[in-house]
């Protein structure tokens, strides 16, 4: 059964392959030129508590080179969604085709059968899983090192979350399909189904996921180290009680020749005007993945589960 | 090695025309005593028709005593057709001779004396196969 | 020995519509069983039903003792199956589909398969679907009879295929039959191949089973009557009458019967198995179906 899985599947898989390879070939160049910037520019030292003087140019330096890249690697997010729906396609051609009334009458039972085509084409959506994972945190690193993963866009490519992101997907094609039996529409079901809960849980739903933590600080401060790499959801100036205050126009005069924030920070907190933020902090990475993977995993095994009961049972 | 043809609109069930085929073999010297008849599977890989209806005719002419089947080696041409003697043959063909010319004179045509005979020797064909 | 097949009260529906309805047959074992009906009429429903495929609504249907539903490796590993339009991966080539054979069936004979495909002469390295509609016919069948199954279920396997592609086809399946230990089952409704090729008959019509049992018995036992216009109902109390028809001056009525007809007023004549098919798949709708008359 394994071999006929594998080769039912072979273009899928290597398209898959073909998909990851060409990642790897934009990925790995650009990567090592960016890591060895980062070591060259001493980007490393800037980081710690005491930045030099240089680390702020040097910064802005590094973060022009690579930023746009980073932008467009966000949106290779899309990618665990297509390996997903494109795994799917033999389960549903199968029926689409009525070849399964050729499978279905050799010697295993339907049963059977389902486990080896559906496992194989889950063991390849792992795998393929890990590679991206493996591959876009090692590219992003240095990125990673200078304003931690918690943001939107990295978070999404890092630890756990594109393992459950690609079985979602695998499910959403795979649970339309074998109703449907239209494989190429399934697909494409699939992947916009993908998409729209992508953007619903990262733009709205995973900020609910864990309640976030408060602070109201002094100006001067740079914050609490907990703010350090956190994902913000709202700063702004505040009173002590962290209440939201309205910094009346000209309460504090525009700053000498030469000078800049700190004497203007000097005037707002002379007046009580401190800042309040609300974030998460980098240390609740894990559980917010944790949480993240568990619910994508969760509504990937329930659509598979449906997947196989209906072909199972149904599909005549 | 005797090949099999089939008409499958003669009416005649095919096992009878097989065994019409190999008795008219035998009758022209196709086929001698001694003589394999081919096999279950090469008629029915030839005409694709039942074997079951091969074993018929073949059982049937083992019946009949012109083949004998020896197990796991295959059917045998064993006996002589009796063939009719010459007199017999010409008294037939004569009477048959004033039968034709008694038909045609009562308005018959070729047609018309053909399903005659055709019916006649039909109707004659259960009581001889039972 | 149990029966091949031993079909009771099966029955399947599909939404509102019975598919198959009542269906009570037996399939003796050795026989090359013809299974006729119109489009429609529920034979691919019946043969699916046979081999797992469906699962029925009403009734049960045994393949060699095991319900092919409820034990599919006991029953698939019995049985061959080529469905209609004899379905293959197209992008396999033949020597991918043998592999395909052995890889799922544990009674696979390899040897078998490959003498058949050379024998054949179909190249093992082209694609599937490069190969003619006859050829393809031959590598679905390849791969049921290679399995050594002591059923094969055939759904109208000849149908889309040329007249040379049809007999061919019919010779190998009859090769193969006479090598003994196969039952078969073929569906059809182009009936005169099936005549040469078949012992026994089930007539399917409007989901149910109008008649079943062995050819030969079917031609001997169905007589047309012919006579003066007159009713068919003093007929009608001794045999069963299957279709009549009536004009001015005459009637004919198609009667099936184990007795003889001991009446003068009707003239006798024998029908061919075309013939008595045809009256059986028109026959009214509303008319309750006889149960099946079994070997």
């Amino acid at each position: 059964m394994i071999w006929v899985a594998w080769r039912r599947q072979r273009t899928e898989t290597l398209v898959t392959a073909a998909l990851l390879a060409l990642l790897a070939a934009l990925l790995v160049p650009t990567g090592i030129e960016m890591a060895s910037a980062f070591d060259r520019d001493g980007i490393g030292a800037c980081l710690g508590a005491q930045p030099g003087q240089a680390c702020a140019s040097s910064l802005a330096s590094f973060n022009a080179r690579f930023d746009s890249l980073d932008s467009f690697i966000a949106w290779l997010t899309l990618i665990p969604g297509i390996v997903g729906v494109l795994l799917a396609a033999p389960l549903v051609l199968e029926l689409e085709q009525r070849t399964h009334r050729l499978a279905w009458t050799q010697s295993i039972s339907r049963a059977r059968w389902l486990a080896g085509k559906l496992g194989f084409a889950i063991a390849v959506a792992l795998a393929a899983s890990l590679v991206f994972t493996l591959l876009v945190t090692w590219w992003r690193a240095p990125i990673v090192r200078i304003d931690g993963r918690m943001d939107q866009s990295v978070f999404d490519s890092e630890g756990t979350v594109v393992f459950g992101y690609t079985l979602f997907a695998l499910g959403v094609a795979a649970a339309v399909g074998v109703v449907w039996r239209r494989a190429a529409a399934s697909l494409v079901v699939g992947l916009v189904g993908y998409f729209a809960v992508r953007v619903f849980v990262d733009t709205w739903l995973r900020q609910r996921f864990l309640s976030p933590v408060t602070s109201t600080f002094h100006l001067l401060d740079n914050g609490p180290d907990k703010l350090r790499h956190a994902w913000v959801f709202s700063q702004y100036p505040s009173d002590r009680a962290g209440h939201h205050t309205q910094i009346p126009l000209g309460l504090c005069g525009p700053p000498p020749a030469g000078g800049g924030k700190p004497v203007i920070g000097n005037c707002l907190a002379d007046h009580g005007v401190f800042m309040h933020a609300t974030y998460l902090p980098a240390s609740r990475f894990w559980a917010l993945q944790g949480i993240e993977t568990a619910l994508f995993g969760a509504v990937a095994i329930l659509l598979l589960a449906f997947a196989a009961w209906w072909t199972y049972r149904r599909a005549d | 090695m005797i090949l099999f043809h089939l008409d499958p609109r003669s009416g005649v069930p095919t096992y009878l025309q097989l065994v019409q085929q190999v008795r008219q073999a035998m009758q022209l010297g196709i086929l001698r005593p001694g003589d394999q008849l081919p096999t279950v599977k090469d008629v029915v890989g030839a005409l694709a028709i039942n074997p079951n209806t091969v074993l018929k005719a073949y059982r049937e002419l083992d019946r009949e005593g012109l083949v004998v089947a020896r197990r796991g080696v295959g059917t045998f041409v064993s006996g002589e057709l009796p063939s009719l003697p010459p007199d017999d043959l010409k008294g037939l063909r004569a009477s048959l001779q004033r039968w034709v010319e008694r038909a045609r004179a009562a308005g018959l045509d070729d047609e018309n004396i053909a399903a005659l005979l055709a019916e006649t020797t039909r109707a004659e064909r259960p009581a001889r196969v039972a | 020995m149990t029966a091949p097949v031993h079909a009771d009260g099966l029955g399947k529906r599909y939404g509102s519509t019975w598919a198959l309805r009542d269906c009570t047959l037996e399939i003796p074992e050795g026989s090359v069983t013809a299974l006729v009906g119109a489009n429609g009429a529920g034979k691919t429903t019946l043969l699916q039903l046979v081999v797992g495929l469906s699962r029925p609504t009403d009734g049960s249907v045994m393949v060699f003792g095991a319900d092919p539903v409820g034990d599919p490796s006991t029953v698939l590993q019995r049985v061959g199956f080529v469905a209609q339009e004899h379905p293959l991966y197209r992008g396999f080539s033949v020597a991918d589909t043998l592999k395909l054979g052995r890889k799922l069936n544990p009674g696979w004979d390899d040897a078998i398969a490959h003498a058949r495909i050379e024998q054949l002469g179909l190249p093992f390295r082209r694609k599937v679907g490069k190969l003619s509609g006859g050829q393809q016919a031959q590598v679905a069948l390849t791969l049921a009879l290679a399995k050594r199954p002591d059923l094969l279920v055939l759904d109208e396997p000849v149908a889309s295929l040329d007249p040379l592609a049809r007999r061919e086809f019919m010779q190998s399946l009859m090769e193969a039959v006479s090598e003994g230990g196969l039952t078969v089952i073929l569906s059809s409704h182009i009936l005169a191949d099936l005549e040469r090729v078949c012992d026994h008959i089930v007539i399917l019509a409007n989901g149910r089973t109008q008649l079943a049992g062995p050819i030969d018995d079917v031609v001997e036992t169905h007589r047309l009557l012919t006579g003066p216009r007159a009713d068919a109902a003093a007929i009608a109390r001794m045999h069963h009458v299957v279709s009549e028809r009536h004009t001015e001056r005459q009637t004919s009525l198609l009667v099936r019967s184990n007795g003889h007809v001991y009446d003068a007023t009707w003239e006798l004549h024998e029908v061919d198995l075309e013939e008595i098919v045809l009256a059986y798949l028109v026959r009214d709708r509303s008319a309750s179906a006889e149960p099946a008359r079994s070997a």
